[in-house]
Formats: structure tokens, sequence, C-alpha cells
């Protein structure tokens, strides 16, 4: 998340053409705390507590003592299509970040 | 070797009549989804760094923009 939150301008661009939704298991009140301390802004954390969005999406995997949302990314257009899917998205890797900056910039239409 | 195998088929056999006896596990989750179909929608509870937000994020209200989806494991863990 870190990365997202120093690299929000230029991968994820104008925030009132692109919104970012960043969805796990934990519940929202852990989600504000988290983000709150480590300054995420200006994104929106969704909690998906019972994994039932995660499932859908194919990201949700089963551990011994619950589930776990693998490391999953979907761009979606502005129809509400998939336009490009990241699994895993590999969020050590800087090339991660330049192939959804252009799939974000083809997605949206702009330039 | 011969053991081994012996072994082997015994394990199966009790596999096999457990399997009878309990219900079958969860099948992992499905792959994820391709490009070109239809997002599922959803309603899911909000928050920011200001705080929890009042109203639910539903998806489909989020039409005209570009959506990105970003599961990732668990609060306070990397990435």
């Amino acid at each position: 998340m870190d990365a997202y939150r120093d690299q929000y301008a230029t991968v994820f661009g104008d925030t009132s053409k692109v919104q970012l939704l960043a969805i796990s298991v934990d519940p929202d009140t852990m989600q504000a705390a988290w983000a709150k301390e480590k300054g995420y802004t200006p994104w929106t954390f969704l909690s998906d507590s019972g994994a039932v969005v995660g499932t859908a999406y194919g990201a949700t995997r089963a551990i011994p003592n619950g589930l776990l949302d693998n490391r999953t990314l979907y761009v979606v257009d502005k129809k509400g299509k998939i336009a490009h899917v990241m699994a895993p998205f590999r969020e050590a890797d800087p090339t991660a970040y330049t192939e959804l900056q252009a799939a974000i910039k083809k997605a949206s239409g702009g330039p | 070797m011969r053991v081994g195998v012996s072994i082997g088929t015994l394990v199966l056999v009790a596999a096999g009549s457990l399997a009878a006896q309990q219900p079958a596990p969860p099948p992992p989750g499905p792959p994820p989804l391709a490009v070109g179909v239809e997002a599922p929608d959803f309603t899911l509870p909000a928050s920011t760094m200001a705080g929890l937000s009042a109203k639910p994020v539903h998806l489909k209200d989020l039409r005209g923009k570009t959506v990105v989806l970003a599961f990732f494991y668990k609060a306070r863990t990397k990435g």
C-alpha cells in the first residue's frame, strides 16, 4: 500500500476519473485505523469480511484459520467491464506499476 | 518398495472410506475473471483515512469512472 500512496498521482492520475478501491477481509475499523496511521489517501478501503466479493473475483484462498485475498488487481472500465487483470499483482516489481498505469490510461481512453 | 506400496494402498483405501463418510472439502476458489466480462456488482462497507464512511460503496454507482479493484492480504502487511 505504501507504493500506491507514494506513486498515486503517477499511476492512478486524476481522482475525478479513476477510483482505487483496496479490498481485504479485514474489518472496516481496522482498515480505517491503518489508513489513518499510514496516511493512505486518496483511495477507499472496502471490508469484504465474508470474502464474498473476493471469491466472486477469484482472489480469495483458504488458509488454515480462515480466508485471505491474494494480491489480485482488476481495472474496470467506465462501462463496468473488466479491462485488465493482474493476478498475481507483483507489488514489489516496479514494472507492475508501469503496466497498471498503461492499463488505466487505456481503459480511461485518455492520453 | 513393496511395503511402501502397501501402505500407500492402505492410506488410499482409508482416505476413500473417509471421503465416503464425510462431506468433501470446499473446492478451491474460481480462477480470476477474464478481460471483457462484466465486473460482478457488489456493495461493501467503506473507509478512508478520515474514518468509516457513512455510505457503503456500490460498484454500479461508479459507472463512468475507471475503477481499480486491488485485493490485498491484510491490513498491516506489505503491499
